[in-house]
């Protein structure tokens, strides 16, 4: 279901009334979980399953986790294993379950029909790793338990097909007589092989929240259905943000206190996300889409107008769908965390990365960046570098399983690793124009974009070298597009200047909330789909 | 982010530490009371006042453009603008609309002429519509039809199939899928998704919305505003003529009329021939029994509003092309005719049957040519049944 459609408002209609109402029971976190799981399974039911895969899997590995001691600690594996003699009676279930459903798993594979095979073998490998962590019994092993099982799905339904294809073209350059099978033959019961919208998210959230328990950042959550609501919350189960266990899972504590100011607020976040998706992010489309279906037809100007549009697309795209999302939470009460904060303003790669998509940079930072230059620290500023450039390769992998998108990673990473020391000298701080500086990172940023725009690695290249080469003919962009984006980046502009105040008069705020509902009205292009589903 | 134990933590973050947003579009509850007041008037003052402002001639033959065919906030102001209780609304689809001929050919325009009066048969036909849209249009936009003598044409054209009559389960894309019942009855081969049925049916509700449309309809060549502005000569590399128009010098605030000399309609057009002329044989049909059609119930339905509406409803039946059809399609259409005429019959539905024309003058299967509207239009006048009608008080 997506925000910006007449079903999703009959389903706040029934949702808001019945979660209010049921606000003093202890029912209200049970109709979350149903409303989330009808938003989820509105586009296709069978994936819910993989979010209760997810839920249930992390819930008792955190919960497995925390049985075990805080110090590491030799054990009888032989005995464990031969004798069932363990020292905590749950490990022993865990373990007497799991290797039961590794048998009866493996039997299945072996002896009931071929098109589950496949999947009887996953889920056996999935069921062995958790007869290890309850043989081992050890935090760390059930850390890594708990990362690897969750990915798991994530790496199917995003990566094989990516990894069979291109271990397949080198097996064939080798002429290895080998060639391995297209993922969605592995589909059971025939199912299509789709990639689950918001796996990405979710997988994130809930690997924030094992390794957050693990390193003592979090509480371990006893509620099956606190922790279900962190997962599924709708608002964020489709694009996020990727919200922390320390910051979400609290607010499912008790029912908030829902003021007539979280109506207002939300409603306000909702109108300017729906806005900048029905009619900025739209129309900026119907230029990008054309431009870079083929750009060997378009000239320099078009090309590099086309890059700068989609800068603005994907940001009022995902910006606006954020907006909603955090206006739905707002309304019911919660309070989700800021993504974008004016990126195009960043004054360095740095900055932007503060700015853009906040919630995911603030991961990667501290459970990608965070833990490899501690690894590192002891090659200094190569290994801070070197840690960037990881970093921001699992950042681009993330966003596709595409070369494209590794090359975009790997341009910000590489970009932050040449500037992180310039962005903190006294110089560039003080010296360097503002207006210089966010140019710069502009340019940058939106060189980088076209990597991950492009249909494929020679869409990309190739319009890179054209930008360069191609002649200088009419880039046919509409005047109203460009008006449309030199008045949000003014507005922009003044929120981060002296006159910031201006845009808070009530003369403003009234006039560009009218003007926003009329051009709903007056100028949505139709719907259309968000475009970070696909991540 | 600490390690309290679960009772010590706040229910909710404090607000402190999340920002509003990166905007400062952030209303207060008067705020949104002004901006509701405000949008709510433009919405609701705009259609009457645009009405109003906007030139719309309809003289003798008018009728709705075939690039306004989907302009429904129009098709509404022009039955505001013809109804009156000495006119007589001809309502139907392509047949009443002259799908082959130029207004100056239509069934209408012979009506007109043989009672002497330029402009008491009008012309409400739209091209392109069926019984399941008709009955959308004239129960969503056709309000003003009260009190009225109305002829309501029945083309039989629509239950030669299951795919004409869309009952058939496999997605069919058809014309003016926003009039037709968007979740009850269901239509089998509709296969839109909740989104654009809803859609559908707040456009039907909200005159604001049907006026954008109108907009779009007579002003940006049926296209959004912004993507007017993206419009494509085609060309490749493709330019864009309307990027540097100002789309707001576009509305000239008059509707657009039908052109003169339209190269596809009336006698000098080459499709206005008989339609044994491209080598047509007879045809057999896959006829729809009347008790499962849904394009008959919704015509029953349709019969109902009108009359509900206080309308004084006259159907005429055909005449379909009888002679393009195999000899076995011919006994059954004639049965199914039969059982229209004593529905109507039974419901005191005043109805005609015309003659069937000479084979010449029908350019497909419904459609008459030009000389065939002239001689139904005498032969309906002639009818007594007919003048009856037209003289009952």
């Amino acid at each position: 279901m997506l925000f910006n459609t007449w079903p999703f408002l009959l389903f706040l209609l029934v949702v808001l009334p019945v979660l209010f109402a049921l606000g003093k029971t202890r029912l209200w976190p049970l109709w979350m979980i149903v409303a989330s799981y009808c938003f989820y399974g509105w586009w296709n039911p069978y994936y819910l399953g993989l979010v209760l895969y997810t839920t249930t899997l992390v819930f008792l590995v955190v919960a497995l986790m925390e049985r075990c001691p805080e110090e590491r600690q030799k054990a009888d594996v032989l005995a464990r294993l031969t004798r069932l003699r363990f020292d905590d009676g749950v490990a022993k279930a865990a373990f007497v379950a799991s290797a039961a459903a590794v048998l009866g798993l493996a039997a299945v594979a072996l002896a009931g029909p071929a098109t589950l095979r496949p999947t009887m073998v996953a889920l056996g490998v999935i069921a062995l790793l958790m007869a290890v962590g309850a043989l081992f019994s050890s935090r760390g092993i059930w850390l890594a338990v708990g990362i690897v099982n969750t990915l798991a799905p994530l790496l199917f339904f995003k990566y094989a097909r990516f990894t069979v294809e291109n271990l397949n073209a080198v097996l064939s350059g080798f002429h290895v007589p080998v060639k391995l099978a297209e993922p969605s033959t592995l589909m059971p019961f025939g199912f299509a092989y789709l990639l689950p919208i918001g796996i990405s998210f979710f997988t994130f959230q809930s690997l924030s929240y094992i390794i957050d328990v693990y390193l003592g950042k979090a509480e371990r959550e006893r509620s099956f259905l606190r922790f279900a609501n962190f997962v599924c919350f709708f608002p964020i189960l489709m694009s996020g943000p990727i919200e922390r266990a320390g910051h979400l899972l609290p607010q499912f504590r008790q029912f908030p206190a829902v003021r007539l100011q979280n109506f207002t607020d939300g409603a306000s976040l909702f109108l300017a996300g729906l806005f900048k998706k029905l009619v900025l992010a739209n129309y900026l489309a119907l230029y990008v889409d054309r431009v870079y279906e083929s750009p060997q037809s378009f000239g320099a100007p078009a090309l590099m107008l086309a890059t700068i549009a989609f800068a603005w697309q994907l940001y009022f795209d995902f910006g606006g769908y954020t907006d909603m999302a955090r206006g739905v939470a707002k309304i019911m009460g919660f309070d989700l965390v800021l993504n974008f904060n004016h990126p195009y303003l960043a004054t360095g790669i740095g900055d932007f990365w503060r700015r853009w998509h906040i919630s995911f940079s603030r991961w990667i930072l501290d459970y990608i960046f965070m833990p490899l230059q501690m690894q590192w620290r002891e090659w200094r500023a190569f290994g801070t570098a070197a840690a960037l450039v990881v970093t921001f390769l699992v950042s681009g992998i993330w966003h596709g399983a595409a070369w494209t998108f590794v090359i975009w990673g790997a341009l910000h990473g590489v970009g932050l690793a040449l500037t992180f020391e310039l962005e903190r000298s006294a110089f560039y701080r003080k010296r360097v124009p503002k207006a210089v500086k966010q140019v710069c990172v502009f340019a940058f940023v939106c060189f980088t974009w076209i990597f991950f725009r492009a249909n494929s690695l020679p869409d990309a290249l190739l319009i890179v070298r054209r930008i360069f080469t191609a002649a200088w003919d009419g880039p046919q962009i509409p005047g109203l597009m460009l008006a449309a984006v030199a008045l949000v980046w003014l507005y922009h502009v003044l929120c981060e200047s002296k006159l910031r105040g201006v845009l808070q008069t009530r003369f403003v705020r009234v006039g560009l909330a009218v003007l926003m509902m009329l051009g709903l009205f007056l100028c949505s292009s139709g719907g259309g789909t968000f475009i970070y589903f696909q991540f | 982010m600490g390690t309290e134990s679960p009772t010590s933590k706040p229910a909710a973050a404090p607000e402190a530490e999340v920002p509003f947003s990166s905007n400062e579009v952030r209303l207060d509850v008067r705020q949104w009371f002004l901006t509701l007041v405000v949008v709510t008037l433009v919405m609701l003052l705009t259609p009457p006042l645009w009405e109003r402002i906007e030139r719309f001639h309809t003289g003798p033959d008018y009728r709705i453009p075939y690039s306004l065919s989907k302009d429904y906030w129009l098709y509404a102001r022009h039955l505001r603008q013809v109804c009156d209780p000495n006119r007589v609304i001809v309502l139907g689809d392509s047949v009443i609309w002259g799908e082959y001929v130029l207004p100056d050919g239509t069934l209408s325009h012979f009506l007109n002429r043989e009672a002497g009066e330029p402009n008491r048969f009008i012309n409400a036909g739209v091209n392109g519509l069926f019984p399941l849209a008709l009955e959308g249009l004239i129960e969503h936009y056709g309000r003003s039809l009260r009190h009225q003598r109305v002829i309501l044409h029945w083309n039989a054209l629509w239950v030669t199939s299951p795919k004409t009559d869309l009952s058939v389960d496999e997605e069919e894309s058809f014309n003016h899928s926003r009039l037709v019942p968007q979740f009850s009855p269901r239509i089998p081969c509709y296969k839109a998704d909740a989104n654009e049925r809803l859609s559908a049916l707040v456009e039907r509700q909200v005159s604001f919305v049907a006026w954008v449309s109108h907009l779009q309809n007579a002003y940006f060549g049926q296209k959004g505003i912004l993507n007017w502005t993206m419009e494509s000569d085609g060309g490749n590399p493709p330019r864009c003529p309307n990027v540097w128009r100002n789309p707001l010098a576009q509305i000239t605030l008059t509707v657009p009329s039908a052109a003169r000399d339209d190269a596809k309609r009336g006698p000098k057009s080459p499709r206005h021939k008989p339609w044994f002329a491209g080598g047509a044989g007879k045809t057999r049909f896959d006829w729809v029994a009347l008790d499962s059609s849904l394009q008959w119930r919704a015509f029953q339905r349709l019969v109902g509003i009108l009359r509900d509406r206080g309308n004084d409803v006259m159907v005429v039946l055909g005449p379909f092309n009888e002679h393009l059809m195999a000899e076995e399609s011919l006994r059954t259409y004639r049965k199914l005719r039969d059982e229209i005429s004593a529905w109507l019959s039974r419901n005191q539905i005043p109805h005609l049957a015309p003659e069937l024309l000479p084979s010449v003058l029908y350019a497909d299967a419904s459609h008459p040519l030009t000389e065939g509207y002239e001689l139904l239009a005498k032969r309906i006048c002639a009818m007594g049944d007919f003048q009856k009608w037209l003289r009952r008080q």
